[in-house]
């Protein structure tokens, strides 16, 4: 028999054993491979769907009618880029849009943006315009004419204006936030499923330790058995890691393909990047982790010796726990804060099993009870030997913890932002032609709405801070609102003067967002000069007030305040019409104008698709951390149980000496409980920490702003539920191993006395 | 028989290996007095283990009557498992001590704590317990734990546990199995001698011929089970 067919033979004997060793690789690659496959698929969607949202501008004609081919030849003439985009109705619903690629081929200069769609014309939607020119014969259709954004006001010829062109609103900042989080979560993936691996390879060791020393009595060189086995732990990984890549990929496509259909339902359009992707990425990541995970043991000699003794270690560890702590308050760099997190999070690893059995073999000193104490000396026992998946659960627990108080977080607050923000039913844009002075009389004169007051009139446009001394001066949105109405007079504020929106009406200061706020420094009360083209004024700050989503800083103002030569770069009519219709009321400002056509906004329909997209990516992250707990909690169940194989001579004692089964049952109970609950109990602040992390500091350094930071005591619970659920799960699977008349033990290490 | 401590009769018991039974007690039958000892001897295979896990509950037989101690136990009774299990408990708790070959005691204790355990499982004080570490000559081993002493020191240690939990029946199966010869005779003398003692009754599995001789009673199982 050759030295690998001896070595071998341990699992012929124990098939089980190799399959728990396959099954975890399987799962961690799977694990791993599905939360890779994941963000890079989100990213990739999310991309796509950026440029095909992103706002465009187009041309229109000022008397308001709609634009006509016609038109297009005389801006083609004028020598202005402009492209046709003609949108055509399916009778099924749905819909294609025509383009041309070749007049889209001056969109493509060099530096400037790419052409306005992301795919193919493959009819998903859009098709060449001749093809949707023929179909514009049955159906309803649109057109529009996309123009590039090299062009300003000044090159259209008369009759022409400049109008914002984008088929949905923007997420772009709101998905940044989004991946940077699945970026963090992939990158705590990987280190449990680091730890996974270890913890079953350890585990494979610790079962062969007999074959080891036998074979050592036998002449063989520890070295060649180790590199054996490294050898034999490459090969299983290569067999299972490949199958774990497949069901990874199957697993992001299951959960993906409903995020997909979520981007889908918002842009009309295929945006869910689909099965491209790479094997390689996910193939030499986990080679490289599996192969770092079961060489750690060549490694720690060397940082033993640098560290010096145990006690040392441990005091070393603790002071990285501090510093990492520390750092992450202190930091203001992104890379630093990921560092100091990695910091916090080895150091948490390294010290929670380490606690656990300190405290146990504390309380068992002091135990009068022999059966307490015993009990407690084992939960040291238990917590040494099965450090590795403790760490991995608790982990686990702590993210889940993150994530879901982030999530809910998230959700309740885009949800009130969105409310807030789309609180009117309906945006009416202000043709450029038009003048809004008539239509606030006429809207003022309706008697429904000036009843209700939920009307007003919007302008946007840009206006500058001057910075100090040395300083850069800073370009900030301008957000101006009047009437102040009820329509807004319900934002929530997260500071303010007294009576702020009262002296906003009389124009008698500002207010800034959350992100200027931070990034200049300014307080409620504070005066901030603002440039609006050459003229300045001095204004004081009213309030602050919450904008999620996107890093811009902007302020808040009345429209009288502007002076006359601002720059209008946008003006609408916000309009909740109540019992008046919406159009009644476009009818009227289409008289007041005496336009043919205007452009209206359905913000309920907004609102509702917003909040499609966000639930689905929302359940998308609480699938994959869940996920995640779940593959720890089996990994521990799987390692308590191997375990306890080697263990159950000694519970089976307690029943030779004269407890009943269940008593004996009773104890492992308490013991496995105590083990999943202490480790739910030290997952606890490490989760609560880390939301602080995500809400407070990579948030803020990120985008600028913010999100409340709750706690959600509920959770906890559930995870305290969950503890005892894998407590319990591990009890009762060794409980079975307490049926059968176990022999003695038999390895060297048992004969010795056991672990203690 | 009025004094008898443990008396067996008609015992059969049978194991399977795949679909081949495989018989280890046929008909079997034993009795032991208070004070007496007994010497279970046979080929390795032949059924000892089997015969004391049976004698103390640890294993059903397939039929027969094992009366200990005042209990009666019939493998063929309605009974309930659970019943009868809690009355083998009972007995093991406070009457039987069993020693096996090895690892008679809990890693995680020390020697002490060892025997201070099973002294309360069996309701008896833990105040001598240390003096029995002492008779047995282990008494400044006592704070160490299992794996701090040697194989035979940790024998005797499981001695002082049977002892502290004043037995009125030792089972014991191969206890010095596994130590040196001089070792073993310490260990053995020590058990003689407490038995005789405590007038309880002993069995005792072994393979050596002569230790057999020193028992009051000796049983030879003989070979191994005919397949
Ligand atoms: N759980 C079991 N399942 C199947 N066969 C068993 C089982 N336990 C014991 N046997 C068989 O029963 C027979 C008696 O075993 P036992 O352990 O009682 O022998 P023993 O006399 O104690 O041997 P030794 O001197 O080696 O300890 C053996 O042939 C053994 O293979
Ligand atoms: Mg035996």
């Amino acid at each position: 028999m050759t030295l690998p067919a001896a070595l071998f033979s341990h699992y012929r004997r124990h098939p089980l054993q190799l399959l728990a060793l396959a099954a975890m690789i399987v799962l961690a690659t799977m694990l791993w491979t599905g939360v890779h496959h994941l963000t890079s698929q989100a990213r990739a969607s999310l991309d796509q769907s950026e440029s095909a949202v992103a706002e465009r501008q187009q041309v229109a004609r000022t008397d308001g009618s709609p634009v006509t081919v016609d038109d297009f030849v005389e801006l083609r003439r004028a020598g202005l880029c402009v492209m046709p985009w003609l949108e055509v109705s399916e009778p099924e619903g749905g819909r294609v849009v025509g383009v041309d690629p070749l007049a889209a081929g001056c969109f493509q200069t060099p530096g400037g943006q790419e052409s306005p769609w992301g795919g193919e014309l493959n009819g998903r939607p859009f098709v060449d315009i001749s093809e949707a020119a023929e179909l514009a014969r049955e159906q309803g259709s649109e057109l529009s004419l996309l123009v590039s954004d090299d062009h300003s006001k000044g090159d259209l010829p008369p009759g022409y204006q400049l109008v914002p062109f984008s088929v949905g609103p923007a997420t772009g900042e709101l998905g940044d936030s989004f991946l940077l989080n699945l970026d963090a979560l992939g990158i705590l993936v990987l280190l449990i499923t680091a730890l996974l691996v270890r913890s079953v390879y350890l585990l494979g060791l610790a079962q062969r330790r007999d074959s080891f020393a036998l074979l050592h009595r036998f002449g063989v060189p520890h070295g060649r058995v180790n590199r054996l086995l490294v050898v034999e732990i490459l090969l299983l990984a290569a067999v299972c890691v490949l199958p774990g890549i497949w069901l990874g990929r199957w697993l992001a496509a299951g959960l993906g393909s409903g995020f997909g259909q979520a981007l889908e339902g918002l842009f009309d359009q295929p945006l869910y990047a689909g099965q491209g992707g790479s094997w390689l990425v996910p193939l030499v990541t986990m080679m490289a982790v599996i192969l770092v995970a079961c060489l750690a043991d060549f490694l720690r000699p060397i940082f033993r010796g640098l560290m010096g003794g145990n006690r040392r270690y441990g005091c070393l560890v603790l002071l990285v726990l501090i510093a990492g702590l520390a750092l992450t308050v202190w930091v203001t760099d992104l890379l630093w804060l990921f560092i100091a997190v990695a910091m916090v999070f080895v150091a948490a690893g390294i010290l929670a099993p380490r606690l656990i059995a300190s405290l146990a073999d504390w309380r068992s000193g002091h135990d009068r009870d022999l059966q307490a104490r015993w009990r407690h000396r084992e939960l040291a026992v238990l917590a040494r030997r099965l450090a590795l998946p403790l760490v991995a659960l608790q982990f686990a627990m702590a993210m889940v913890l993150a994530v879901q108080a982030l999530v809910t977080t998230f959700e309740s607050t885009f949800d009130r932002w969105l409310a807030q923000r789309l609180e009117a039913d309906y945006y009416v844009e202000v043709p450029e032609s038009a003048d809004a002075a008539l239509a606030l009389d006429w809207l003022a004169e309706q008697p429904g709405l000036s009843a209700s007051g939920l009307w007003h009139r919007v302008i946007r446009g840009r206006a500058t801070l001057p910075g100090g001394e040395d300083e850069e001066e800073t370009r900030v949105d301008v957000f101006a609102i009047g009437p102040v109405g009820p329509l807004v007079t319900g934002w929530e504020l997260f500071e303010s003067a007294p009576q702020p929106w009262q002296r906003l009406q009389q124009g008698q200061g500002v207010m800034v967002n959350e992100q200027l706020a931070r990034r200049q420094d300014i307080a409620v009360g504070q005066t901030v000069t603002v440039l609006f083209g050459s003229q300045s004024f001095e204004l004081p700050v009213l309030a602050i007030y919450p904008d999620y989503g996107r890093p811009a800083g902007e302020i808040l103002i009345h429209p009288s305040v502007l002076p006359a030569e601002f720059e209008t770069g946008f003006q609408s009519l916000s309009v909740s019409p109540g019992n008046l219709s919406i159009e009644a009321v476009t009818d009227g400002l289409k008289g007041v104008w005496q336009v043919e056509a205007l452009t209206v906004r359905d913000n309920r329909a907004i609102e509702e698709l917003a909040s499609a997209i966000f639930d689905q990516t929302f359940l998308l992250t609480r699938a994959m951390t869940t996920l995640t707990l779940i593959l720890a909690a089996i990994a521990l169940l799987m390692m308590g149980w191997v375990f306890f194989s080697t263990r159950a001579w000694y519970f089976r004692l307690l029943v030779v000496w004269g407890l009943s089964r269940r008593q004996a049952t009773a104890q492992l109970v308490r013991l496995s409980v105590s083990l999943s609950g202490a480790i739910a109990l030290l997952a606890l602040p490490l989760g609560v920490w880390l939301t602080w992390v995500l809400v407070h500091r990579i948030n803020p350094i990120a985008f600028g702003w913010s999100l409340p930071m709750a706690v959600y005591p509920r959770f906890w619970l559930e995870l305290g539920v969950l503890s005892m659920l894998i407590g319990l799960s591990i009890a009762f699977l060794m409980s079975r191993q307490l049926k059968s008349p176990t022999v003695a033990p038999v390895n060297a290490n048992a004969l010795a006395g056991g672990e203690r | 028989m009025v004094d008898s401590l443990l008396s067996a009769r008609g015992l059969n018991k049978q194991f399977r290996s795949g679909d081949e039974p495989v018989p280890v007690l046929t008909d079997f039958s034993l009795q032991l007095g208070a004070g007496e000892s007994l010497a279970l001897t046979g080929r390795s295979g032949s059924g000892k283990s089997t015969l004391l896990n049976i004698l103390c509950g640890l294993e059903k037989p397939d039929s027969g009557t094992v009366q200990v101690l005042g209990e009666t136990f019939d493998a063929r009774s309605t009974e309930a498992a659970s019943k009868a299990d809690a009355r083998w408990g009972g007995l093991r708790r406070q009457q039987i001590g069993v020693v096996f070959q090895e690892a008679n005691l809990m890693p995680a204790l020390s020697l002490l704590d060892n025997v201070r355990f099973r002294a309360r499982l069996a309701g008896q004080s833990e105040d001598d317990c240390r003096d029995w570490l002492e008779r047995l000559g282990i008494g400044e081993l006592a704070d160490r734990f299992p794996d701090q002493v040697s194989g035979g020191q940790r024998q005797r240690a499981s001695l002082a546990m049977v002892f502290a939990m004043k037995p009125a029946l030792i089972l014991a199966d191969e206890p010095t199995g596994s130590l040196d010869r001089h070792t073993a005779e310490a260990v053995i003398g020590q058990l003689f001698e407490l038995q005789a003692r405590h007038d309880c009754g002993l069995i005792l599995a072994t393979h050596d011929p002569e230790l057999a001789t020193r028992c009051s009673q000796h049983l030879d199982l003989g070979h191994l089970p005919q397949t």
